[in-house]
């Protein structure tokens, strides 16, 4: 077996080699692919239709993509359903969570081709970051290639100019400075708060308590024993901090209803509702770009209505920031219903896509029919002078782009043509490099815990549901320890104990 | 004649099946979707019990997964398994004694209409909320019961303080049972208006002669003519007291109610479908059926031993 895989390898490489060599022997092969969707409401063409986007990538690379669009908010759903059907599934997928029990099960049970030893000969997936292709990896071996995302993008976003109207012109320094922005820019007005929160607090309370000082999920104790986040004082610091700010009617009293579809609601509004949020940064520079299009805000340097907020020193002065991500957002993987025969093809495939070429097409498209470039170089969405808010260039770009960009990985960095250089962007592009140092990891995240797979879902929105209770003021302190003590109780000192084997093992 | 009885009994339902079917062909041919459904959704289901024993992984398949006896089952008493059955007990005790008399009483009401012209839009209008998705119920029960809502803005104007209707754990099963009671107590009334088509007219002109007045032809004519329909209905309603869905209850549900919502079907769904326990979701609802049918059951003996005619 083995000397039959080494000849195949010896095979592949010479005939990957010979690829290379002449770009025209191209395979042409038809790829299934199983993609989320972020644009349920555009009329998806497909290659039939003439779509040229698809055209392009078939021209480029003999391949034809036949993509099953699902809806974003389905997708996980999807994901284990899909992987139940043995007989129907795409060749091609995205993974959204490389560390849900669904994926860990499928991988050991052979769902997905171990790509370990293939990755090395790809000019590109040889690029990626080990530490990022191990946190996908399922008992060390490499099952996808990762959807590559900045750590440091989480932070605070705010409207300085409604800040300056509550008498604060400075940006926060520190942890102190920046409760007191909240609490001023609660008082604003009645019928206006400060932190827009939705259902998915997970966030929020996040970059807040990591901030703050906690750890990520779990910590370890000078003694070297793991325990759970929330039972950290600076964790409780962050609730309690939340929990004054509801009650000085700071946190929209319903938050805990409202859709995370519907989460913009509160800012991008002729009249916003709430000035603050907690996220990742990328949604501050938006923000400010929307306020730009929609209100007529000035786009000027040093002018943006919107301040990004990050890297602040909490009460003892360490600086720390919460990851929101583990360097991917997910990953693409192969499965069973590719041929082995097919899977080289498959493999030069997915290593196009992070081409210049590649990441160009799937992100962007094609430039003069989804972007087009200004007379300073930057790429833009629609063709200089044209009024940005004609919404016929972004349906046409739906139409034929979609979420196309859900299939890049760009493993070796983003190689798309530039933007054009904003306040906010630059700020925030510089953010991913100065503060990549203060992000903290979860010790346990590639520890394994067979009572976490099974339980930790169900264990954790409980004791998420008693922190939102805690800031909504329905419960006190007793009633979170209780909470929390139900935690341990029910399983969550079965997690600690094997986590806490599965870390000592590894020393 | 024992050796008769014998050899034509078999002989005698063979016949009698073809000649039945020739006498009302398209009665079993309606029959098939039923059956069709039954078998597809519920018999060829039940050859894939077993996982309920295993550690099923989808990819090896049902014969490939390994064994592991009743883990499941001990794993769900260990965990917090009262809540999801009082959860499910409480709400669906609250929809037998609320949801299940509404469309009995508004049928009554209906039958006692004098103008048809009238009563035929009345009964067209009702039966509107049932074709409406419950995801719509939700939503406008969110528009309207939330802080900006309507009902919220009047209750706290009325009461002097506020009623926290979409969060309140206290509230929410009545949320969920008047959701229910508005969206299908029309519907429900059909089967009641058939039964009470079948009521002899007589019946009442002799009694308005014997000089009953509405509230006693209505009590010693109507219900007791309905009476077998509606225990009918009732012990059909027991098989599925175990049952609460979990589409509604999930869109309901947020992290102030969310201990009062977690019934057996949302914890089977959530198990299964959300984060592919498939064996420990299997187990679960393979408990809740054997519970189910032993409240058939017993729901049917009882109906019999109050001399009704029950289910079977």
């Amino acid at each position: 077996m083995k000397k039959y895989l080494s000849l195949f390898l010896a095979l592949a490489m010479v005939l990957s080699m010979c690829s290379f060599a002449s770009a025209e022997t191209k395979e042409e092969i038809t790829l299934n692919v199983m993609l989320p969707d972020f644009y349920a409401d555009a009329e998806w063409k497909t290659f039939e239709d003439g779509n040229p986007i698809l055209k392009a990538i078939y021209d480029a690379t003999g391949v034809k993509l036949n993509i099953t669009w699902v809806a974003n908010s389905a997708y996980t759903e999807m994901t284990s359903m899909t992987l139940a059907d043995k007989k129907n599934m795409p060749e091609v997928m995205v993974i959204q969570g490389p560390r849900d029990a669904v994926t860990i099960n499928a991988a050991r049970a052979g769902a997905f081709w171990d790509l370990t030893d293939y990755i090395p000969q790809y000019e590109y997936l040889s690029q990626g970051e080990d530490t990022v292709y191990s946190n996908i990896a399922v008992d060390g071996r490499i099952y996808g290639i990762y959807r590559a995302r900045a750590y440091a993008r989480a932070g605070i976003y705010y409207r300085n100019d409604i800040a300056a109207k509550v008498g604060i012109t400075a940006e926060p320094t520190n942890v102190e400075e920046f409760k007191a922005l909240c609490f001023a820019l609660a008082g604003y007005s009645d019928d206006t708060y400060c932190i827009n929160m939705c259902k998915y607090v997970a966030g929020t309370i996040g970059i807040a308590s990591v901030m703050f000082g906690a750890p990520y999920t779990y910590g370890v104790d000078e003694n070297g024993k793991i325990y759970p986040a929330f039972e950290d004082a600076h964790f409780q610091e962050a609730l309690d901090f939340l929990r004054e700010l509801y009650a000085k009617g700071g946190i929209d009293p319903d938050f805990m209803t409202i859709e995370s579809g519907n989460w913009d609601d509160a800012e991008r509004n002729q009249n916003p509702k709430a000035f603050m949020r907690l996220d990742c940064l990328d949604n501050g520079y938006r923000y400010e770009e929307w306020l730009e299009q929609n209100l007529g805000f000035s786009n000027a340097y040093g002018e943006a209505a919107v301040s990004l907020l990050t890297a602040i020193p909490n009460s003892e002065g360490k600086i720390q920031i919460w990851p929101q991500n583990i360097g991917a957002s997910g990953e693409i993987v192969i499965t069973k219903a590719t041929t082995e025969e097919k899977l080289p093809a498959v493999l030069k495939f997915l290593d196009w896509c992070n081409s210049k070429e590649g990441q160009t097409l799937i992100n962007c498209g094609i430039e003069g029919e989804t972007y087009w470039f200004n007379s300073d170089g930057a790429r833009i969405n629609f063709p200089e002078g044209e009024d940005s808010n004609s919404s016929k260039y972004t349906t046409y770009t739906n139409t034929i782009l979609h979420s196309m960009n859900q299939l890049g990985m760009n493993v070796n960095g983003d190689l798309t043509p530039a933007t054009a250089k904003t306040q906010l962007r630059d700020e925030y592009n510089a953010n991913l490099i100065d503060n990549a140092q203060y992000v903290i990891a979860n010790p346990c995240l590639t520890l394994d815990s067979e009572t976490n797979t099974l339980m930790g879902t169900t264990l954790s929105t409980d004791v998420e549901d008693a922190q939102v209770q805690y800031i909504a003021g329905k419960i006190d302190l007793a009633g979170l320890q209780a909470a929390y003590a139900t935690w341990h109780d029910m399983g969550g000192d079965m997690i600690l104990m094997e986590y806490q084997a599965a870390y000592d093992a590894l020393k | 004649m024992t050796a008769v009885k014998k050899t034509s009994a078999p002989a005698h339902k063979k016949t009698s099946f073809a000649v039945e079917f020739k006498k009302h062909p398209w009665l079993y041919i309606m029959l098939i979707p039923g059956l069709l459904y039954f078998i597809i959704f519920k018999y060829i289901p039940m050859v894939f019990l077993p996982i309920a024993f295993e550690n099923y992984v989808p990819f090896s398949g049902m014969l490939g997964s390994q064994w592991v006896g009743l883990k499941w089952f001990e794993y769900f008493f260990k965990s917090s398994w009262w809540r999801y059955l009082s959860n499910t007990l409480i709400l669906s005790v609250m929809s037998i004694a609320f949801t299940f008399p509404a469309p009995i009483i508004l049928a009554l009401l209906l039958n006692e209409m004098r103008s048809l012209h009238y009563k035929k839009i009345t009964q067209t209008l009702l039966y509107v909320p049932h074709f409406i998705s419950i995801v719509i119920v939700v939503s406008i029960t969110y528009v309207i019961f939330g802080t900006d809502g309507i009902v919220y803005k009047l209750t706290t104007q009325l009461l002097g303080h506020s009623v926290d209707y979409l969060g309140d754990p206290k509230i929410f099963r009545w949320m969920i049972v008047g959701q229910n009671i508005w969206k299908e107590t029309g519907w429900g009334t059909i089967i009641f208006l058939a039964a009470l088509t079948n009521v002899d007219t007589q019946l009442y002109e002799a009694a308005m002669i014997d000089g009953a007045n509405r509230a006693q032809r209505l009590w010693h004519i109507t219900l007791p003519a309905i009476r077998s329909t509606i225990v009918l209905m009732l012990v059909l309603r027991m098989g599925s007291v175990l049952d609460t869905g979990y589409e509604h209850l999930i869109l309901m549900a947020n992290s102030l109610n969310r201990t009062v919502s977690q019934t057996l079907d949302v914890f089977v769904y959530q198990s299964g479908i959300q984060n592919a326990q498939y064996s420990y979701a299997s187990a679960v609802g393979l408990m809740k059926s054997v519970v189910s049918v032993v409240l058939v059951v017993s729901a049917n003996k009882i109906a019999h031993a109050l001399g009704e005619d029950g289910l079977y």
